[in-house]
């Protein structure tokens, strides 16, 4: 059976620790200052230092003024001066406040450029969740400003990623993997996306007929700040759904197997008129950005990013660019963050009417997972494993590989069973027309041919009836005022009279109401007829009529 | 003429008909003489409602021929038996009919290892079994004699580099030839791990060839207690009559609990975690056959009674150190069969002869086939499949090309070749576990000494390490009212004529025996034209 399955495999962050060695110190003084302890040993000061000095020219060109704008804030807050500052307008859009106490929250206040007394303190329960939302922030910003193609080179490849493939009992590799660019979670591979016209299929279940990959992650190369998590993420669509991987992805862990049962549901709703559904999307006014089949997931943020478009002039970056658009950051847009958080809140409180216009698909798939882990490699077979993998590996890489740096995936169908759900219409046009049959049938013992014979009687007989009356009397108003023109009445009038008598008339006859509503009768049959009235009177006058003469004759005796 | 009264002419008939039919509308045609319009009003409304009428049923027997079907979901809550659970600990044994060849290819696996990746990658690969293996004695069955095994070299593992794309590409496999040497084809891999996999399970298979086909494993001392440490069911402690032993080639010594399904003790009585079946398991990993299977832990497979596990489709893995807890939760699918859709209730009808002595399902129908398509192709049987009568299991001292046989057989049926998936239908009566799993670290930090102490004293677990070679499983019944899932036709051949009936009368206001009456209608045309031939002859041949 034509079973596909595609996967979307990991995405991992990309090594551009030039681009954000800036923003990842700031950061950490941030949390020096806040929570009083420096990482100075921690991997990422160390590779932010190495970086600072290669990269040191590209920042000169591009200055991150808002960063440096926070660190002098934070500053402030430290000193002591808070409730003034709070008090005071930010002419800058973004810093991290320390509004309480102690340390107990902490969030970040966004102002409006033009109009600066209107700002919005968003603050978070967990100083955790506050920074990683302002790094993040921070984070669309810098790399709105850098160029796909530079985007997609300084993430890591699908050879760096894949260290085995196997699918359905033969050997695969980086070719069978498309890559698409995730604006967050940088390249993500998706294995038989048939992309090259191709889709491989599956011939039984089972987890030796899926696809096992062992995937090779770095744990030192992770953005502390975006991910705080190790792994990998993974998501099962079809080919032509978009994978939105930051929302619906199952996460797999290092050091361990994890395989992934299947089991596949394909639904299918009726749209119109019996429920409000759309087939392509075609007939909802916003236009679908990513380049897939429509989802009520793409129809939501597209339109989220239309609006955007709209009321601040700039695409947020994790989403798709309309046409025309472009990605928001400080230069261009210093207003951006304040709007984008003002017309979140809107979207979410459902005033923007997008829940509204999208509608849900009428035919959706679905892949129910079953997760189950074991422990790999096993101690016995790790050290040939981890030999073979890391000489496979050994062309790139330098050091030897270690077990928390792998993770082994099986992805399989625990049965090829198909569930497919579809909507029938309970009513079709053949059932209401029996049903309707059946009861005109039942109770009148009537047929079309019997409504259509009383519609021929009650209508267009007697029509043509009051038609023909009212043609004849046009006619004979017609004739009158003719015949007072000119002078010839008394002519016209008598053949007018007996029209009905007119042999040239007989064939335009219609039937009279009384002839159509009794069937005519066929003439060749002549049927018995009643008698003409035999009444007694008749015959008493006759009786009378001739005894008049004898009483006469008796008088005249 | 005289006895039996006719027509004198077409138009007479056709009146007749016309006026004494119980089609609706006919007299209208033939009262309404006197005009013409009218007549070809009512000849094209009858022709219309005709052709509705026919229109329609072409609707409703496509429909019917389409034999569609609905489901109905229905609930049910009767008491039920515990499904049958099927653990294996991932440690096949070493027989010691064999052991030496396998300790043969180990060192074979070593050498490749060490020709393809350099001396200092496989220093000490093998240190473990040279220590000490754990050997499976069979001198019970001491009437075998030591076969003249030898292991092959002719199927070394090579490193293939090819220049694709610019870019130096280099796979590893092996090459595999038929019985003449020719037609040769390497079976390469991009990645030597899954190489040396498979490579290894191509010799093992051959070399396991040389064991009986039955081995009496009960009959050992190989006891439950060696690997379940603790079982209760239901509160009560599980008794020792309620497993069945079996062992796996790849997956180790297995144990099935409630294989049968009649014993009223595995009744499932309530749902929940407490009334479930809890196990706690040793998942040692020392005798491992490290180029078998990468990964440690116990594979736990939740199944119907009477069927087969296939643990290698729908194993769930079980961590050490870990206590995982199973919810199960039941669907069963019953199908209709006939002209409805395939399936089978027993498989008697099917024409593959079933190889596992266990209920039918379609894994096992799809194995057997192809395990009776290679016998006959290539003439001995693959080793992970049982064997039908009289074959045997292939080896290739026997049969050097049955590898190259195999390979091609295999893809075959991946493709869909081989009609196994046509000939093999789905059961028409399907149970289906949905299985939820939850982890937690077992035993905590805390609770550790004790639990090892505990199990040490009772079940001779000798281990003092901090190692995790132990884990828990709870497999509990999520709820205990089953969905079911039953098809039934959506039309019926009752729905079918009474909605025929119905168009029938809203159509023309008439029965059966109006179509009765047309066909009169029909045969008295044609008798009628007889008639009226055998009269112009015979008047043709007065005139004469």
């Amino acid at each position: 059976p034509g079973v596909t399955m595609s996967h979307c495999l990991p995405c991992r962050y990309s090594a551009m620790k030039e681009y954000l060695s800036e923003l990842d110190k700031e950061t950490k003084k941030a949390l020096e200052t806040f929570y009083g302890f420096s990482d100075g040993k921690s991997k990422v000061r160390r590779s932010v230092d190495k970086w600072n000095s290669t990269g040191g020219d590209f920042f000169q060109q591009i200055p991150l003024l808002k960063v440096e704008d926070f660190s002098r804030t934070a500053t402030d807050l430290h000193s002591g001066q808070k409730r003034k500052i709070e008090g005071s307008v930010f002419h800058k859009d973004s810093s991290i406040v320390n509004s309480g106490d102690s340390n107990d929250i902490i969030g970040f206040q966004l102002c409006d450029a033009n109009n600066s007394s209107e700002c919005a303190l968003y603050t978070f329960s967990s100083g955790v969740n506050a920074i990683q939302e302002w790094y993040k922030l921070h984070y669309m910003n810098i790399m709105a400003q850098i160029p796909l193609e530079t985007k997609e080179k300084l993430s890591y490849s699908a050879d760096d990623l894949l260290l085995t493939c196997f699918f359905d009992g033969l050997s695969c590799d980086k070719r069978h993997f498309t890559r698409f660019h995730h604006p967050l979670h940088g390249n993500c591979y998706t294995f038989n996306s048939g992309e090259n016209g191709t889709i491989l299929s599956t011939s039984t279940g089972g987890s030796e007929y899926g696809l096992q990959v062992v995937l090779y992650i770095d744990e030192a190369d992770y953005n502390p700040f975006l991910v705080t998590s190790t792994g990998a993420k993974i998501i099962v669509h079809d080919q032509n759904e978009y994978p939105f991987i930051e929302d619906i992805g199952t996460e797999i862990e290092t050091a361990a197997a994890t395989s992934i049962g299947m089991h596949f549901t394909r639904s299918r709703k009726l749209s119109k008129p019996y429920s409000d559904c759309t087939e392509t999307g075609a007939d909802i006014p916003v236009e679908n950005l990513y380049n897939k089949s429509y989802s009520l997931q793409i129809c939501l943020h597209s339109c989220f990013q239309k609006a955007m478009v709209d009321s601040c002039g700039c695409a947020q970056y994790a989403q798709p660019l309309p046409a025309g658009a472009e990605y928001c950051n400080y230069k261009k847009n210093p207003n951006w963050m304040y709007c984008y958080y003002r017309l979140h809140e809107k979207f979410v409180k459902e005033q923007l009417g997008c829940q509204q216009i999208c509608k849900d698909a009428c035919s959706f798939k679905e892949w129910a997972l079953t997760t189950s882990i074991a422990q790999w490699p096993s101690t016995v077979s790790e050290d040939w494993m981890l030999r073979v993998l890391s000489w496979d590996k050994g062309q790139k890489l330098n050091k030897k590989l270690n077990k928390t740096d792998l993770a082994n995936l099986m992805v399989f169908y625990k049965d090829l069973n198909e569930r497919f759900i579809s909507e029938n219409p309970a009513n079709t046009l053949v059932i209401l027309l029996s049903n309707f049959g059946g009861q005109l049938g039942l109770w009148m013992s009537c047929s079309v041919v019997c409504v259509i014979e009383i519609v021929e009687v009650f209508f267009i007989d007697s029509l043509s009836i009051v038609m023909r009356r009212q043609w004849q009397k046009a006619k004979k108003w017609w004739n009158d005022r003719k015949g007072a023109g000119s002078g010839k009445p008394p002519q016209a009038s008598p053949v007018e009279r007996q029209g009905h008598d007119n042999p040239i008339c007989i064939d335009e006859d219609l039937p009279t109401f009384n002839t159509a509503l009794r069937l005519p009768l066929p003439q060749d049959s002549p049927l018995p007829r009643t008698p003409p009235p035999n009444y007694s009177t008749l015959r008493l006058e006759t009786a009378f009529t001739e005894q008049l003469p004898d009483t006469l004759e008796l008088s005249q005796h | 003429e005289g006895l039996i009264e006719f027509y004198d002419s077409f138009k007479d008939m056709f009146e007749f008909f016309c006026k004494n039919t119980t089609i609706h509308g006919t007299i209208r045609l033939v009262c309404s003489d006197s005009n013409r319009m009218k007549t070809a009003f009512w000849t094209l409304l009858l022709l219309s409602s005709f052709g509705m009428l026919y229109w329609q049923f072409a609707l409703m027997f496509s429909q019917y021929w389409a034999y569609p079907v609905v489901l109905t979901m229905s609930m049910h809550s009767e008491p039920k038996m515990f499904p049958a659970i099927t653990i294996c600990n991932l440690d096949p044994y070493r027989f010691e009919l064999v052991s030496e060849h396998l300790v043969q290819l180990d060192r074979m696996a070593e050498e490749s290892i060490t020709f393809l990746y350099g001396i200092n990658t496989s220093a000490r690969l093998f240190h473990l079994n040279d220590r000490n293996i754990h050997v499976k004695d069979l001198s019970n069955i001491g009437n075998l004699s030591r076969s003249s095994f030898k292991l092959s070299q002719n199927f070394s593992l090579l490193r293939t580099t090819d220049l694709r794309s610019g870019k130096k590409h280099s796979s590893v496999g092996f090459r595999l030839c038929n019985a003449t040497g020719g037609n040769c084809f390497y079976k390469t891999y991009s990645s030597g791990m899954d190489a040396i996999l498979e490579w290894y399970r191509f010799h093992y298979m051959n070399i396991m060839s040389q064991l009986p086909v039955i081995i009496n494993i009960s009959d050992h001392e190989e006891q439950i207690e060696d690997m379940v440490y603790s079982c209760q069911y239901d509160g009560e402690p599980c008794r020792p009559s309620d497993y069945v032993h079996f062992h796996h080639p790849v997956f180790g010594s297995c144990y099935t609990f409630n294989s049968k399904g009649t014993d009223p003790f595995w009744t499932a009585t309530k749902p929940g975690i407490p009334y479930g079946l809890s196990l706690i398991l040793r998942a040692e990993q020392k005798d491992h056959i490290p180029l078998l299977s990468t990964v440690a832990g116990v594979k736990v497979m939740i199944h119907n009674h009477n069927q087969t596990p296939f643990l290698e489709h729908e194993g769930f893995d079980i961590r050490p150190g870990i206590a995982t807890t199973i919810g199960i939760q039941q669907d069963e699918v019953n199908r209709l069969g006939g002209n409805y859709g395939k399936c089978t209730t027993n498989g008697d009808d099917v024409n593959v002869k079933l190889l596992y002595n266990n209920s039918y399902t379609l894994q096992a129908c799809l194995h057997s086939c192809f395990q009776h398509i290679m016998v006959q192709k290539c003439g001995c049987g693959y080793y992970y499949y049982p064997l039908p009568p009289g074959a045997q299991y292939c080896d290739y001292n026997k049969q050097p090309a049955w590898g190259h046989c195999f390979y091609q057989l295999y893809s075959r049926l991946r493709n869909h070749h081989l009609n196994c998936f046509d000939q093999c239908p789905k059961p028409c009566r399907e149970s289906l576990y949905k299985v939820s799993a939850g982890t937690a670290k077992w035993p905590s930090a805390k609770s550790q000494d004790w639990v090892r102490q505990a199990l040490r004293h009772q079940n001779g677990y000798n281990s003092t390490s901090n190692r995790k070679d132990i884990a828990k499983v709870t497999i509990f019944y999520q709820q205990l009212n089953y969905q079911s899932v039953n098809e039934s036709p959506l039309l019926t051949e009752n729905l079918l004529l009474s909605s025929m009936g119905s168009q029938w009368s809203l159509w023309f206001g008439s029965s059966v025996l109006s179509v009765v009456e047309m066909f009169e209608l029909l045969i008295d045309t044609l008798v009628l034209s007889l008639l009226f031939c055998y009269q112009r002859l015979r008047s043709k041949k007065t005139l004469r």
